[in-house]
């Protein structure tokens, strides 16, 4: 369908640790030091990069245009090609790749903020669905999540014990990651212990409310030598949305996680999401994780690693969660992920999810080498 | 509450929103507030140019260079730079109409900040014209931009458009 | 190395204060349905679906594509929901483009709408915030101080805004999309209420409940369509940072460099002489002059003179604003994106009643924010 694709990297990634609640700094200035931090690792000035995109909302922002104060700490001067996406900044990152298959641009930064802790995401969130039927019966995220779930555990026979290993798991990944919120280990005695949030998921099985700031550079070949040791080459992405309407689809299923996979993997020439070392899911819960492995088609236990940060479990920092999985790739794959490295990590799937019940789904390929075979 | 169903097919839905927002203000920010209970107002200086930014701000945004950390305290008078005349009246305050709003650049800061023109006739206001702050009196001011009731002219003569030109 | 990529299909909603007999969904709906019968589509032929909009807070619904996504046809299909301010209908559709030039998409459908009767659109834009200092005179009074710059600097006379405001009108009454289209004269403008000096109220842009569609397509698919399309000769969308000491709001940075790698990627040299037509974003009287300007038709400080000898009217040398502009139709996500359509249906040669005679180059222009974010595009009849 198209003239063969242009390589492209992703050279630098920054992020603050992630904390319940930063009391000293608003979001644009949490995201000053990130900006500055993505750029030095890169060895680079502002001028240098082409293309700036962010990804926020005004929802999570409690104000209109929120997103505006970000130019004033992102280099915006001289005046810079700019995009904003009200969405997760991993979509920003999926703009820009894009961006770069034009032509137009050899480099960009990509940026996540907001901060979370100011508003209640369980009354925010529920503003996301439709306002006609499903917004006024009150549903939070942890409950139309809660009706996936337990639709999910009929079809399958998972049980709660299930999710509590995957739970554990990820925070005893968490535990190594020093960018995570949550950092202490726990036995999945402990969290199914845990009292209900909303049946069938326990408080333990779910994610802290958090916030960070994100930024992400990415570079075409030719460039992207220039600005990392080890760049982690993007295989393959695509992304699919769903129906919002959370009776009008299979909720056990992601229907859009399966085809942005299937889309991805050929472009990538992966043969099965198991070929990968790493993936890292933006799963909010253990059954986002088993539903999302479906789709993806890896096993529900075993295969590559899964979530080695720690995943949303261990930290949720809306709008920048899904660009965090993308740089915990990055830093798999590029030798930077410290004590949680996975070792001889070449290959990487990266994951991000936005709406109820995984109604959109966003998937890369990366790899060390620039093509793979 | 009736058990029948509407006779008019349902036009509209009402819904009210209620949203709870707790915000950071950021110490940079809170400085500032809490500075101008004391009627003194800071700025950030950036550690590249050395222009002062007010409000205070952590970067600069023109250099893109971090601002130094020790905020500047600035005069409370400026000059008028732009302006114009209102005639809508302003929820939850008395002002007499027409009033006029103002961009003022504060002697020594680079840009200007927003702010209200009285004790003087609208069409007397000129960009230019050197102003200072009139600030709530003491006992009632709380560490809030409202602190600066507004500028009034000072008398002195207006300042020379060079002066100003770079700080619209 | 570029790959070409054209308009094959608009649509937009008759606009109005309040269109309480749609949903959001059918708004949107009233758009696309319009701009795929343009195209000769249907839904399964778009590859993917680029939205656009204003604050949520001004239908309250967060992220509503999310909702919408089946509405819009983007069903199992990429979605991505763009927020620029004021200028993001503009955006939305150059980011249409892009994923269409970037040669993975052949048809991309874009949308940008608000529906902003649904909630109280004055909170929505400048609700008060703590520790932030109130905007106490409103938008407008945001801008009136540099439009009272503009008349500083160029000397400009008074009716000036006026008559962009009576011609406005004039030219929405050509255009049955069009939300205010009374005509009206300069004596009506002068009686209505003074806001924030210089800006009368009837010198104001609207509050519009509307929807705009376009399908973007590759040169192949737009070949394969049934009607002559509009050519995409360049695009460019920047954005500039807010409090940089000595930034004009007159004359802003982003918006020259912005029209600069429009003109250049397009090959315009003299946009004067070889623009045609031109939709661009003016939602007080006076932006039109400044504009024309920052634009670069014509020198600093002739742009009032432009308006004053009336050379931007409907069928004089280079009418601007033939639908009426924001002036008289502003839904704020869309107003954006139906600059950029009106330039391309002046070019299509369906622009109806307002349509430019042998308009084959057209400039479509949006800005947004504190004069921060501009996005434009230039289309043209041959490819």
């Amino acid at each position: 369908m198209t003239a063969r694709l242009r390589d492209v990297a992703i050279v630098g990634f920054a992020q603050l640790p992630v904390v319940a609640r930063d009391e000293h700094r608003m979001a644009a200035e949490m995201l000053y030091p990130v900006v500055r931090e993505a750029l030095a690792q890169c060895g680079v000035e502002r001028d240098d990069i082409d293309y700036q995109v962010a990804g926020s909302t005004d929802y999570m922002d409690g104000r209109p245009f929120g997103f505006v104060m970000a130019l004033d700490v992102m280099g915006s001067w001289p005046p810079r090609q700019d995009l904003h996406l009200e969405m997760d900044a991993a979509f920003g990152a999926h703009y820009a790749w894009l961006r770069m298959q034009t032509g137009e641009i050899d480099t960009a930064l990509v940026v996540g903020h907001g901060k979370t802790s100011e508003g209640e995401p369980a009354r925010v969130l529920n503003l996301q669905l439709d306002p006609y039927y499903q917004a006024p019966l009150g549903l939070d995220p942890v409950s139309t999540a809660a009706l996936q779930a337990s639709a999910f555990m009929a079809r399958t026979g998972t049980t709660d014990g299930d999710l509590a290993e995957i739970a554990a798991r990820s925070r005893e990944a968490g535990a190594r990651n020093p960018d995570a919120q949550v950092r202490t280990p726990a036995s999945a005695e402990e969290l199914r212990r845990t009292p209900w949030a909303v049946e069938p998921l326990r408080e333990g099985y779910l994610p802290p409310v958090g916030e960070t700031a994100t930024c992400l550079v990415l570079a075409a070949a030719g460039r992207a030598e220039r600005l990392c040791d080890r760049p982690v080459w993007i295989h393959g992405v695509d992304q699919r949305v769903e129906l919002q309407t959370l009776g009008a689809r299979d909720l056990t299923r992601s229907a859009s996680a399966r085809l942005a996979a299937e889309r991805a993997f050929q472009m990538a020439g992966l043969a099965a999401a198991s070929d990968v070392d790493v993936v890292e899911l933006a799963a909010a819960t253990p059954v986002e994780e088993l539903i999302l492995r479906e789709a993806l088609g890896l096993p529900r236990r075993g295969g590559p690693v899964v979530n080695p940060s720690g995943g949303p479990l261990c930290a949720n920092p809306l709008m920048s969660t899904g660009a965090i999985r993308l740089g915990e790739c990055f830093r798999q794959l590029a030798g930077r992920a410290g004590a949680r490295a996975v070792p001889g990590a070449r290959r990487a799937i990266a994951h991000a999810t936005q709406g109820h019940c995984l109604q959109q789904n966003l998937v890369w390929v990366l790899g060390t080498e620039r093509r793979w075979a | 509450m009736s058990a029948e169903p509407p006779k008019e097919p349902v036009k509209y839905v009402e819904t009210t929103l209620r949203l709870p927002y707790h915000y950071v203000a950021g110490d940079w920010r809170a400085t500032y507030l809490r500075a101008l209970k004391d009627k003194r107002i800071l700025g950030s200086r950036c550690t590249k140019t050395g222009k002062v930014i007010v409000p205070p701000v952590v970067a600069s945004p023109e250099s893109f260079a971090p601002c130094d950390p020790e905020l500047v305290e600035l005069p409370a008078r400026g000059v008028v730079t732009t302006f114009c005349i209102v005639n809508i009246p302003v929820i939850g305050r008395s002002i007499e109409l027409p009033y006029v709003a103002a961009s003022v650049a504060l002697d020594g800061a680079a840009i200007s900040m927003y702010a209200l023109i009285q004790e003087c006739r609208p069409e007397e206001v000129r960009m230019g014209m050197r102003v200072e702050a009139v600030w709530k009196p003491d006992g009632e001011r709380t560490g809030s931009h409202e602190d600066i009731l507004y500028f009034r002219p000072t008398g002195e003569p207006d300042a020379p458009l060079a002066s100003f030109i770079d700080r619209l | 190395m570029k790959r070409a990529v054209a308009v094959v299909g608009v649509g937009q909603t008759h606009h109005a204060s309040r269109r309480a007999e749609v949903s959001i969904a059918g708004l949107v709906r009233e758009a696309i349905d319009r701009a795929l019968l343009d195209a000769g589509l249907e839904h399964r032929d778009i590859d993917a679906v680029v939205l656009g909009k204003a604050p949520d807070m001004l239908e309250g619904v967060m992220q509503p594509e999310q909702f919408l996504a089946g509405a819009v046809g983007a069903h199992l299909k990429p979605l991505i929901r763009v927020h620029t301010a004021g200028s993001v209908g503009a955006s939305t559709a150059l980011a249409a483009v892009t994923h269409v030039a970037s040669g993975l998409y052949e048809r991309v459908l874009t949308v940008a709408f608000e529906k902003q009767s649904e909630g109280n659109a004055m909170w929505a834009l400048s609700p008060t915030l703590p520790f932030t200092p109130p905007l106490v005179a409103g938008a407008g009074g945001f801008f009136a101080p540099y439009i009272r710059a503009y008349i500083a600097r160029t000397g400009a006379p008074p009716h000036i805004g006026p008559m962009i405001a009576v011609n406005a009108r004039a030219n929405a009454a050509r255009n049955e999309y069009a939300h205010l289209r009374e005509p009206m004269t300069i004596e009506d403008v002068l009686n209505s209420p003074m806001l924030w000096d210089p800006i009368r109220y009837l010198e104001t842009c609207p509050s519009s409940d509307g929807a705009c569609a376009m399908v973007i397509a590759s040169e192949e698919a737009a070949r394969r369509g049934p009607r002559r399309p509009a050519w995409v000769k360049g695009g460019a969308s920047y954005a500039e940072a807010m409090w940089v000491p000595g930034r004009d709001q007159v004359n802003p940075k982003a918006g020259r460099l912005c029209a600069k790698a429009v003109y250049d990627q397009a090959g315009i040299r003299d946009p004067w002489k070889e623009i045609d037509t031109a939709e661009i974003y003016v939602p007080f009287s006076w932006f039109e002059a400044m504009w024309l300007e920052n634009l670069g038709f014509c020198d600093l400080g002739e742009g009032w003179k432009i308006v004053d000898r009336g050379e931007q009217r409907f069928g004089a040398h280079l009418p601007i604003n033939p639908s009426g502009g924001v002036l008289c139709t502003n839904p704020i996500g869309a107003s954006g994106m139906l600059r950029l359509a009106e330039a391309a249906l002046q070019v299509m040669g369906r622009a109806g009643a307002h349509q430019v005679d042998g308009a084959r180059t057209a400039l479509g222009h949006a800005y947004g924010g504190g004069a921060q974010y501009f996005a434009m595009w230039v289309v043209g009849s041959e490819r």
